[in-house]
């Protein structure tokens, strides 16, 4: 398996305090990583680093080809976010157009037609996203993360708010992304729905990183047994 | 190029659905008009219309700001800043974008305002409809470049709605000092002065630039 993502001595500091410590990571193409975490960890400042959405105060990070630029970056990225980035006044597909547009995209109408009929959005197209309910509104988020197929997609907190139904849904849709070879890296605190997508987890406390792989992520049980653990011993540590 | 349009199109069309800026500008607008007119009646004789320049740039520069409080408030909601800073191009553009768009909004209120002060005031602007077109617009492309920066600065901050007007209005002297003396050399003598039409040209042209290339540090974190 290929490298996709790599960070090295990534840090992030707002003043005094130490929201990422350095941190050296790698991904591989087409791999599915968890990253865990009590409430304050530094889980979304780490996806947002990813995302190009924060300069990161030391350390390096490349994406695929290692293109250095934050421009290149943001090309290789899609990020889901607990907010949808979608705005309500705007239907879905024109929603999806924007970011094609954004994205510059040649032909931004069909890229956003063809992501609508791949995941079955046709009958919302035309519904303004403000008149959708939170799980729609997930699927239509995801379509647009995913308008300039990135080699890279970044989920943070997917499954929040979402009812029983849908949040099974988006379980089912990620598990198809992750099939069809695209890389995942998942922020959550829902172990149950991790255990069965991911690989390896990076936990995060304060911070500081420790990791989760092979049969500690067979089983929900056995996730959330071996969570606790480095849980403790970050906890110790910092 | 392509970010500037989307960005340009995405606001408008939010706009025409919502209409909510554009009617909030327009009747402010107007009420301002109104309490000008009971604060300081037109008069009679040669003086009769000498406050109206200034007074025409109190009830543009208010209603511009109430507009510009509103273009990145809309952002906020789930997060959308967030999806257009994710956009992998020159920021500068998304400026573009944002700014042009209350430009377009600024420019109907102030048609619609400059007619409500013509019936006020009983002034005959149709001569120097024009030109005066020309200088409202130089005034609301220096207020709407710089504007369209400091409410992306102010909309993160926690008194939004008090911090624009506050950083803003220090900025605008040039701005203003340039409109109003334009505006009254058109409606008092007929004629356009042109140190103030070179002042508003060349501070459009610094707020333009300067907002274009920090629009980045603004927008990232």
């Amino acid at each position: 398996m290929s490298t996709l993502l790599r960070a090295s001595g990534l840090s992030k500091r707002f003043g005094p305090r130490t929201a990422l410590a350095p941190l050296d990571l790698e991904v591989g193409a087409g791999e599915a990583l968890a990253v865990l975490g009590p409430n304050g960890a530094g889980k979304s400042t780490l996806l947002r680093l990813l995302a190009g959405l924060a300069r990161p105060t030391a350390g390096s990070l490349t994406i695929g080809d290692g293109a250095p630029s934050r421009t290149a970056q943001r090309r290789a990225v899609g990020l889901v976010g607990h907010a949808t980035f979608l705005y309500p006044t705007l239907t879905a597909r024109e929603n999806l157009l924007l970011a094609a547009r954004l994205h510059g995209l040649s032909s931004p109408a069909e890229r956003a037609d063809r992501l609508l009929a791949e995941d079955r959005l046709e009958a919302l197209a035309e519904r303004r996203v403000g008149a959708l309910s939170r799980g729609q509104a997930q699927r239509v988020a995801i379509a647009r993360a995913l308008i300039h197929d990135p080699a890279l997609l970044l989920l943070d907190e997917p499954w929040t708010g979402l009812d029983p139904r849908a949040a099974e849904r988006l379980s089912e849709r990620l598990a198809a992304l992750h099939r069809a070879g695209r890389t995942l890296v998942v922020v959550s605190h829902d172990l149950a729905r991790l255990a069965g997508l991911a690989a390896r987890a990076l936990v995060l406390v304060r911070g500081r990183a420790a990791w989760l792989e092979g049969e500690e992520l067979a089983s929900e049980t056995q996730l959330v047994a071996a969570y606790a653990t480095r849980v403790g011993v970050l906890e110790a540590r910092a | 190029m392509n970010a500037l349009w989307a960005v340009l199109w995405k606001d408008l069309l939010s706009e025409w659905r919502s209409r909510d800026r554009l009617v909030a500008m327009v009747v402010f607008a107007l009420l301002v008009v109104i309490v000008l007119y009971l604060a300081a009646p037109p008069g009679t004789g040669p003086d009769a219309h000498r406050h109206v320049p200034g007074l025409l740039w109190v009830a543009w520069c208010f209603a511009g700001i109430l507009g510009l409080n509103r273009a990145f408030a809309v952002e906020l909601e789930n997060e959308a800043l967030a999806g257009l800073a994710l956009a992998p191009v020159e920021r500068g553009f998304l400026f573009l974008g944002k700014a042009i768009a209350s430009f377009v909004l600024l420019l109907a209120v102030q048609a619609a305002s400059a007619l409500a002060f013509a019936l006020a005031f009983d002034l005959d602007l149709w001569p120097v409809a024009g030109r005066l077109a020309g200088v409202a617009a130089l005034g609301a492309g220096g207020l709407c470049t710089i504007g369209t920066l400091f409410s992306a600065i102010a909309v993160r901050t926690q008194y939004r709605e008090v911090m624009l007007p506050l950083l803003l209005l220090p900025l605008l002297v040039p701005v203003l000092l340039g409109a109003v003396r334009a505006t009254s050399g058109l409606l008092l003598e007929g004629s356009l002065p042109w140190p103030a039409l070179q002042l508003l040209l060349v501070t459009d042209g610094v707020f333009a630039i300067v907002s274009f290339l920090t629009f980045e540090v603004v927008l990232d974190e």
